[in-house]
């Protein structure tokens, strides 16, 4: 046999293999048998490693395993022993490896020059940097992300906090979950959610309040399809303001107007009192009342009696209901008909919908009341969970306190007790941490992009693994005057480090290369409260470094400088790490970095923060060995035991015996949830004569984010290659429109021309246009409003006036 | 490029005319399914990245099945590469 031919039946024979390995995975994960799929490295002279990791993208944390060959991930397979998605994976997920590999990755740090950018040093960014926050450090501020690693979020914060005693970092999960927190706090007193996926497979009912798992979080959604076919009755609700693929699955599409979901909360509740078909036991067992204090707003509310909250709700007749949120009055009698029905299992699912609305605390807080006036709350299948968009979003933003407002563990700034404690474990000297918060997002932004001399505040901003200049609200208010060389900011000074040229960069002052995803060690937690390890496998491209070293390597440039606040008590840099012979390790020193497990280290330092607000978590080796624990982790029996339930007997190791449902942080401190009765108000914008179409925003099953990554997937970007304008039929006729002309859309903040789509992926109603925010060509955020929720201060994407005519 | 993926039936079709359908799609090979019949494995070969995804959504299309969820993928002699829509400027001077 000739080398050519030998070589062409070598490549077959692979090739056969490969298959061969494929169809054995798909047979496995359909058949449900147990499966280890490294078996997929067994061919004698194939030599992929493989590792465990979660997926880069989005919150449900579905774990991969990553298959590398010479230096480079070369595949990636669903992973069977991973509980959250039991091998299988989404569109995005199985090209997850392709995102390291697009050809623009940024591999030099860049500094602005003219209108163009030079290379420069490493050493030469991290002075920058360092010369920036010397020359002003109050004015210095860390804008983040739900896809910080937890280490990285960690590192950032104690930078921030404990370092510059600036509390000027805010990530932008307060764009995407911070409703969430406020509404579990309002309710339960401490955050995240009480139940997990395993409801997913236990509820007879599943609601969806303005949600899209089918493209948001596929593989959950897969998991109830999955038992539908295997024959199991499941109701499905989906309550929206637009079809879309969740909609075709679900039994029930309840259409609704923006702020909707407010009237129908209060109609589900009114009708459960009427009908006497509310939770009596329960109530009276484990509940109190509130509502909101118009004197003075605040998350406590003020407590009203049952009566109170009943003649609150006696107007939310289900044709008063009607007439406000659109949705037929016998599918609001159908949903209380539901939730008076204790046999039955239900679980309520949200994301962006009910969060990024001016009144998402209002909305979760309602939500969750609902499940605990109807007693559907505590067992399996009887849960009101939120999810995330964010790999990170709950582990790094909710858990380390990422938040302008917010220290390690639940604790708060303006908590002088809570202060101490970060100050203890932090080996600070007391009085360190600043108590008064800092900006959130939009005032961070607004602050940067408002002279210095008519007061703004901020200087300079350093981005990590975010795009603001794409996913900020109104653009043309809080980020583009960056570009504008007439708007005054010449002094301003915009860090953004990243893996891809972005729309951020494009204004950047300098420019750094980070590493993503597998090319670095990491830690994060997804939306069931379950934290996820994995380890570097491959190598960065070029110059691109881990984001957690460059904020080590500015705190010691400042240390070495002098600066007071990079040292502890002791005169120790805070960032000091300690090898096994109790050596100090030159961590900030890209060479020595990864001589030590700087992940574990900072892990474990953390660690301490978790017990406080009963999240505790095991030790960083825990992790190691699993597919993720869901906190509280506890020891028992020489064995770390994650919890499915909180609050729960018989699940919640903190609910003591015979307590049966245990509020243990409730904010009234008598163990009881709060119930909480907030009336319906319009949405900030809406349509009227000028404008007369309500734009609403969101994501596509093939693109995540910002597209940043995922654009870059060839095999994605071609499945979902722009954005568009999504319109219904009845509307085009209206104005004019056929598929792919392009149209002109305008919004009081800003103009769009983008090709039309007539009933495209979802469907719209009359008077509803939708455009996904994926694509950096097309900023819908030029239109959005950043008019924001007063508590979580999330701004709403989803409820914008537009006018749109044929450009 | 070579992918499997699960394809869930919903449960009032019939298996033997999805099966039918999907046994029509280039490409795709359907596995042992005996101790899971509404559950179908498949394997999808393509040379062309684009029909992994076109063959893909061809599945999902098939009446009778509910999703499409996919379970390996090994892209190893693919270069993936920036795709023509988001190339920007060099960010050099």
């Amino acid at each position: 046999m000739s080398n050519c031919n030998h070589e062409l039946a070598a490549g077959v024979a692979r090739r056969d293999f490969i298959k061969a390995s494929a169809m054995a995975a798909a047979a496995a994960v359909a058949s449900g048998s147990t499966y280890s799929l490294p078996i997929l490295a067994a061919e004698p002279n194939e030599k992929i490693q493989w590792d465990k990791a979660p997926c880069r993208f989005c919150g449900t944390g579905c774990h991969v395993q990553v298959g590398v060959s010479k230096g480079k991930v070369v595949a990636v397979a669903g992973d069977m022993n991973a509980e959250v998605n039991k091998g299988l994976l989404c569109v995005k997920g199985y090209h997850v490896g392709s995102a390291l590999y697009g050809k623009d990755r940024l591999t030099k740090p860049l500094l602005r020059d003219g209108e163009g950018y030079r290379e420069i040093s490493w050493d030469q960014a991290i002075q920058t940097i360092a010369d920036r926050i010397e020359a002003a450090p109050e004015r210095f501020a860390f804008y983040g992300s739900g896809q910080w690693t937890i280490p990285e979020g960690y590192a950032a914060q104690k930078f921030m906090k404990g370092g510059l005693s600036n509390n000027h970092i805010d990530p932008n999960a307060r764009l995407c979950m911070a409703s969430a927190v406020t509404g579990f706090l309002a309710t339960y007193g401490v955050d995240e959610p009480a139940g997990c996926y395993d409801d997913l497979d236990a509820c007879d009912v599943l609601i969806m309040w303005g949600n899209n798992p089918a493209e948001m979080h596929p593989v959950l959604f897969s998991r109830v399809v999955d038992r539908r076919s295997r024959g199991e009755e499941i109701m499905l609700i989906d309550i929206s303001t637009r079809r879309t693929r969740t909609t075709e699955a679900c039994q029930h599409y309840l259409e609704m107007k923006g702020h909707g979901d407010l009237a129908i909360a209060n109609g589900i509740a009114h009708l459960l009192i009427k009908n006497g078909t509310y939770n009596r036991k329960f109530v009276e067992s484990f509940c109190n009342f509130k509502a909101p204090d118009d004197e003075n707003p605040n998350l406590n509310g003020k407590s009203i009696s049952f009566e109170d909250y009943k003649q609150a709700l006696a107007p939310y007749t289900p044709e008063y209901v009607e007439k406000l949120s659109g949705v037929p009055a016998d599918k609001i009698r159908m949903l209380a008909d539901l939730f008076g029905k204790p046999e039955l299992k239900i679980t309520s699912l949200w994301c962006m919908g009910v969060n990024q609305h001016t009144r998402g605390t209002a909305m979760n807080a309602l939500i969750h009341g609902i499940h605990l006036l109807s007693g559907h709350f505590g067992t399996p299948g009887d849960a009101p969970t939120s999810l995330t968009g964010q790999p990170s979003a709950c582990g790094t933003v909710r858990e380390v306190g990422t938040l302008a407002h917010a220290l390690p563990g639940g604790r708060v700034v303006a908590n002088e007790v809570h202060r101490q404690q970060a100050e203890e474990f932090w080996n600070l000297p007391v009085g360190r941490i600043n108590p008064q918060p800092g900006f959130h997002t939009v005032e961070m932004w607004q602050s940067f992009c408002t002279p210095t001399d008519q007061g703004g505040t901020i200087g300079t901003i350093w981005v990590q693994v975010t795009n603001p200049g794409q996913t900020l609200p109104n653009l043309n208010k809080l980020f583009n005057p960056k570009g504008d060389n007439k708007a005054g900011l010449e002094d301003k000074f915009l860090i953004v480090s990243d893996v891809y040229p972005t729309a951020t960069t494009k204004l950047a002052d300098l420019i750094l290369p980070s590493a993503m995803w597998v090319e670095k060690n990491g830690v994060v937690g997804n939306s069931e409260r379950r934290t996820q390890q994995w380890f570097k496998m491959v190598d960065p491209p070029g110059e691109a470094r881990d984001d957690c070293w460059q904020t080590i390597a500015v705190a010691r440039e400042l240390f070495d400088r002098g600066n007071q606040g990079m040292r502890d008590r002791d005169g120790q840099f805070i960032f000091e790490i300690k090898d096994e012979n109790q050596q100090s390790v030159a961590i900030w020193d890209w060479n020595h970095y990864y001589d030590v497990n700087v992940d574990k280290h900072l892990f474990e330092e953390y660690r301490q923060f978790s017990r406080l607000k009963h999240k505790d978590l095991a030790p960083y080796d825990q992790y190691v060995q699993a597919r993720g624990l869901r906190w509280p982790v506890v020891e028992k029996d020489g064995q770390w035991k994650e919890t499915h339930l909180r609050f729960s007997e018989g699940y919640d190791p903190y609910v003591e015996p015979g307590s049966e449902i245990q509020f243990y942080h409730s904010t009234t401190g008598d163990d009881r949830a709060q119930i909480w009765y907030h009336p319906w108000i319009a949405p900030a914008e809406t349509p009227d004569e000028d404008y007369p179409l309500m734009l609403t925003t969101g994501r596509v099953l093939e693109h995540w984010h910002s597209g940043s990554m995922t654009r870059r997937i060839p095999e994605l970007s071609r499945a979902m290659p722009g954005g568009y304008l999504e319109i219904s039929a009845e509307d085009a006729t209206v104005y004019d429109l056929r598929n792919g002309d392009e149209v002109l859309v305008e919004s009081r903040r800003g103009s769009l021309v983008i090709p039309v789509w007539i009933d495209g992926r979802g469907r719209p109603p009359r008077g509803t246009v939708f455009i996904p925010f994926f694509d950096e060509t097309l900023l819908v955020n030029d239109l959005t409003l950043d008019a924001f929720d007063p508590f979580s201060k999330q701004p709403d994407y989803k409820k914008t006036a537009v006018r749109i005519r044929k450009a | 490029m070579i992918a499997s993926v699960v394809a869930i039936l919903e449960p009032d079709c019939s298996p033997r005319a999805v099966l039918e359908d999907i046994t029509q799609i280039p490409g795709a090979e359907i596995g042992d399914f005996t101790q899971s019949p509404r559950r179908i494995p498949i394997t999808i070969d393509s040379h062309d990245p684009n029909a992994l995804e076109e063959t893909t959504l061809k599945l999902q299309q098939c009446p009778g099945v509910a999703f499409v969820d996919v379970v390996f993928v090994h892209f190893e002699d693919e270069s993936p590469g920036l795709v023509r829509s988001v190339q920007q400027e060099s960010h050099t001077g």
